[in-house]
């Protein structure tokens, strides 16, 4: 009998359980969502590393590196594997497409799988493995022919296989670029048999130069390792470790969003339903209070009394948990499958969803609470004799306010004082109203600021600051080649002959950090520098710029001096901090003049200290760049911002999804609190109906207490909301060093949104106040 | 022989500093299978004497003894287990469990009591075999005061207990719930205990306890007690 009770009192305060049920489920599916997502994503990348034995460090030496180098490595304890590895940015012949030809030789090392077509021969002098992707996206198949271009060297094989690489799971052909362009850059892997047969003969120990790198599997430490080569190879050589990767750093930092996301939306839904929850289960614990009691006369004890309500709950937090475990399913899915919004990101080959231990224990905690809630209610109610629970329940009298006491409450008209003193006096039910309407703002202005910050982070970075058209990376610019002379002769002939600027880049270390060192010749205005208000700045011949990170990382101040050292030299340069710039690499920046006059025992910087001409930076555009043997590639801004679509389109879903949400939750709510204030009310107003009052005039006292706490919530929610994305901004997105910007628009749209919500259910729960039967409602007892 | 006993039995009530004595060292002695009427204006302490009778309150002081058994010194989960047997109650405002239908509601008592009749036979001796599927909202009070009667005898009580069983109902109602009282007095042996401020329901009993300031005036025994019919409403 009293499950029948259960399913009826359900169906009877079917809007409460509704709303705590879908409160639940999204708490829960908000959490278990983003955290199944990046648990997800950490073992599925984790498996990818392991199953293509990415390195756990790269040996960079721009001599290349010798079979005997590569001996001394494997030689080192502790070193479990280690290969020579070559990658280099070719043309795909009779396109403006890109590949990087990789070669590794050990296919442990740095290697890759198969998704379709033939197992990797390290014997094929004719075999390319190309990225799977790349190959869809430009409809290349197994089989077909494929001609690689790099400066004078073609590279022509046959397509055996199509792969996934962890070495370049976040496929990004610089690091100014935010989103992969799959159809326009990828890579090959072809055998190091292969490379042998295109090299020309003739150069002795060519071989041995174009291997600039040297890839290791090793559990040692860092600083170990790094002291281990140093010591075998017999001079200080450039370490980096796997965590200073693109795939590697990159695909931490998206789990370590995902754990930020998991830890903030989840967070304010699930202390929203929790809120909703309590005030729910009290007024309906309120409303039982005599049928409580008419158990208890009837014979029924304590216990059985309290097992029956507390099934209420866990009605609620059972169904609530399991919707919340699908939803949690749908949200992990929809961002972790082969074609979903991190596949435009990351490209692995297994998607498996994992919903890590904690996530069941935290569900089943949630669950425990909703009990704990409902028993905590219930208990209240049954407090005292039998006889005692048989009394309507009776809400404590509440004090007089301190504005009743001033001539000001005299003035107030009825209907203000009546719903000031229902506000007063159900002051829970006021306070999760206003907590709803703040969660629904906050996740509004959160959203629609985040579009509008990143649409204006792409203006700024790539319209207004960048005024080149194409970067040309010339031709042995990298460690290819030793005659590094010869070759920023060559960029800066490239450099007259597209009236061009154009950048250094050095690697430097900091107080152990390690930063990029860029240099810059700019003449012709091309490169410019925003400060942190997205403002452009000059670089100044007295000092140099550092990045935001860098500056808060190093608690520096405009005017401080920094000693940078220079990567496999024992060379040390003092630097003055004119400023601090907006950059998405964690870089120092500094103009040719002022680098001129930074010395190291009486001599200024030089090739041999790896000066070398990275990029010519031209108003000219790609399709006008003569792309002879001077020049390596060429990269075409609008290519960037053109990838920055794809980008956009997933913060433009997020952006929905979040907008749905916030009106999800401020319907469901202002729902369930505008039924219950209005059951409260339904005596009070049935005899305001009986004094005379208008239905037009109960529906405005019912709207206005609603629409004094949507205020109340939006002022606050404008602020807590710009709280919340300077966090996430900063949590989410920090290597893009994004200003956040808040316009009029967002603000606008917000509080529209909002108001709209609010005024809706107001309306809704309003109409009721016609059906009120004044004779039926004043006859029960009080 | 006497069913229930009261000796020197008080109930203080306190609120803050204020104390409200309800009942004032009440001697009582009810013999079983009488039909008797607890009288007395609002305030006087009957409902209290009712409710210290029917378990749903305890004693300040005192003993009360119910069928040889003290029950004033009983925990919560025993006297919850003496309502579940010893005593049925009809309230003025029927506290039937709107979720559940007329027959649920009485059948819900089977899930407690150790001797429950069939709800149905006690459906139909109320007259309300027609009804069984309704739900008490569909119920005119007279119908839904006659399902809380049925649910009190479901249980096979010796002792009924009624606070103003006719309270909210119109006389010609009122005079059926009061005439199926009765019945069960006469033709089932049941003490019938009705708490009320109608002095002329007071008329149908075979004894009238007369209740004042917490204290009783006065037992008045009638030996010739008027039907339902004959009492001028």
């Amino acid at each position: 009998m009293l499950f029948r009770k259960l399913i009826r009192t359900a169906g009877r305060y079917r809007a409460q359980f509704i709303s705590m049920i879908i409160m639940t489920a999204l708490g829960i599916g908000m959490f278990l969502g983003f955290n199944m997502e990046w648990v997800s994503l950490e073992t599925n990348m984790q498996q990818f590393f392991s199953d293509t034995g990415f390195a756990d460090y790269r040996i960079l030496s721009e001599d290349g590196f010798s079979e005997e180098d590569l001996e001394k490595i494997q030689a080192i304890e502790g070193v479990e594997k280690a290969a020579r590895y070559l990658s280099v940015n070719a043309d795909l012949a009779g396109t403006s497409k890109s590949l990087a030809i990789t070669i590794t030789e050990d296919a442990e090392v740095s290697g890759f799988v198969v998704m379709e077509g033939e197992a990797y021969d390290e014997t094929s002098t004719d075999g390319i493995w190309l990225f799977d992707k790349f190959a869809e996206e430009n409809g290349i198949t197994v089989g077909e022919e494929l001609e690689l271009t790099y400066e004078t060297l073609s590279v022509k094989g046959t397509v055996k296989g199509l792969i996934e690489s962890s070495e370049y799971m976040i496929c990004l052909q610089d690091e100014t670029q935010m989103m992969p362009a799959f159809d326009a850059y990828g890579y090959v892997y072809v055998s190091p048999a292969m490379l042998k047969k295109i090299l020309p003969v003739k150069i002795k120990g060519i071989m041995d130069r174009l291997f600039h790198q040297i890839n290791v599997r090793s559990g040692l430490e860092k600083k170990v390792f790094q002291e281990a080569v140093d010591q075998a190879l017999g001079k200080t050589m450039v370490v980096i470790g796997k965590e200073d990767t693109v795939s590697w750093s990159e695909a931490m930092g998206e789990a370590q969003e995902g754990k930020t996301m998991g830890a903030i939306l989840p967070v304010l839904f699930l202390l929203i339903s929790v809120l909703t929850m309590v005030t729910t289960m009290h007024r309906i614990a309120t409303n039982e209070k005599t049928q409580i009691g008419t158990l208890k006369a009837l014979g029924f004890k304590n216990k059985r009394i309290l097992r029956h309500y507390c099934s209420y709950s866990l009605l609620i937090g059972i169904t609530g948990a399991l919707l919340g475990i699908g939803l949690g399913y749908f949200v992990a899915w929809f961002i972790l499958n082969p074609n979903g919004m991190m596949a435009t990101y990351i490209v692995m080959p297994r998607w498996t969803l994992y919903i890590p231990w904690w996530c069941w224990l935290t569900v089943a905690l949630v669950v425990l609470l909703m009990l704990v809630i409902g028993r905590i209610s219930i208990a209240e109610m049954m407090k005292g004799t039998a006889a005692d629970a048989l009394r309507p329940y009776v809400p404590r009298v509440s004090r007089p306010m301190l504005i009743e006491k001033t001539k000001l409450w005299e003035r107030l008209k009825f209907g203000t004082k009546w719903n000031l003193r229902d506000i007063m006096r159900h002051k829970s039910r006021s306070i999760v109203t206003l907590i709803g309407i703040l969660g629904c703002m906050i996740l509004m202005v959160a959203a629609i600021g985040m579009y509008e910050t990143a649409n204006a982070f792409i203006e700024t970075t790539y319209v207004q600051n960048a005024g080149y058209s194409s970067r040309i990376f010339p031709a042995s610019s990298g460690r290819e080649t030793a005659d590094a002379g010869k070759a920023n002769q060559t960029a800066l002939e490239l450099a007259e002959e597209y009236q061009g600027d154009y950048s250094v880049s050095m690697s430097v270390q900091v107080e152990e950090e390690t930063y990029l060192m860029d240099i810059y010749h700019i003449e012709n205005d091309l490169i410019r520098f925003m400060d942190q208000n997205n403002r452009g700045m000059e670089l100044p011949d007295d000092g140099a710029f550092v990045c935001l990170r860098i500056r808060e990382e190093l608690g520096l101040k405009e005017g401080d001096e920094i000693t940078v050292s220079l990567f496999g030299t024992d060379a040390k340069y003092r630097i003055r901090i004119a400023g601090f710039n907006r950059s998405m690499t964690e870089s120092i920046s500094l103009s040719d003049t002022y680098a001129s006059t930074l010395l190291y025992e009486g001599e200024p910087l030089t090739e041999s200290d790896g000066y070398r001409i990275g990029a010519v930076y031209t108003a000219v555009s790609k399709s006008q760049v003569n792309q002879d043997e001077r020049i390596s590639s060429v990269q075409s801004r609008d290519d960037i911002v053109n990838a920055m679509d794809s980008f956009m389109d997933i913060l433009n879903l997020a952006v929905v999804i979040l907008v749905i949400a916030a009106v999800v939750l401020g319907i469901v709510v202002l729902y369930n609190l505008g039924v219950m204030s209005y059951t409260e009310r339904y005596r009070e107003m049935a005899t305001l109906k009986v004094v005379g009052f208008k239905n037009r005039q109960i529906r405005t006292l019912l709207i206005s207490q609603n629409l004094w706490i949507t205020v109340t919530g939006i002022i606050v929610g404008i602020f807590a909301g710009i709280g919340v994305l300077v966090y996430l901004m900063k949590a989410l997105a920090p290597e893009y060093e994004m200003k956040v910007v808040i316009g009029p628009l967002t603000i606008i749209i917000s509080v529209a949104v909002t108001f709209a919500v609010s005024l809706l259910v107001g309306l809704m729960v309003s109409r009721k106040s016609r059906k009120i039967d004044m004779v039926e409602a004043l006859k029960t007892p009080e | 022989m006497a069913i229930v006993e009261f000796e020197n039995v008080s109930r203080v009530y306190t609120s803050g500093d204020h104390e409200q004595k309800a009942l004032d060292q009440v001697n009582l002695s009810l013999e079983e299978g009488r039909f008797i009427v607890v009288l007395g204006p609002s305030g006087a302490g009957k409902s209290t004497l009712l409710n210290l009778l029917g378990g749903l309150d305890s004693p300040t002081e005192g003993r009360i003894v119910v069928d040889g058994r003290d029950i004033s010194e009983l925990s919560e989960d025993e006297l919850a287990d003496y309502r579940s047997y010893a005593v049925g109650f009809v309230f003025q405002s029927y506290n039937l469990i709107p979720t559940l239908t007329v027959y649920e509601n009485v059948a819900l008592v089977r899930e407690i009591a150790p001797e429950a009749l069939d709800p149905k036979e006690m459906l139909t001796k109320v007259g309300l075999e027609d009804h069984m599927k309704q739900f008490p909202s569909q119920l005119s009070g007279g119908e839904q005061q006659r399902v809380s009667i049925a649910r009190a005898l479901t249980k096979n009580p010796r002792i009924l207990l009624c606070d103003e069983p006719t309270g909210a109902l119109d006389s010609q109602t009122g005079v059926l719930v009061l005439k199926l009282l009765l019945e069960m007095a006469r033709n089932y042996g049941k003490t019938i205990i009705i708490v009320t401020h109608n002095q002329n329901i007071a008329r149908m009993a075979d004894a009238v306890i007369h209740v004042k300031n917490g204290k009783i005036e006065s037992v008045e025994e009638q030996d010739h007690p008027l039907s339902a019919d004959e009492i001028d409403w």
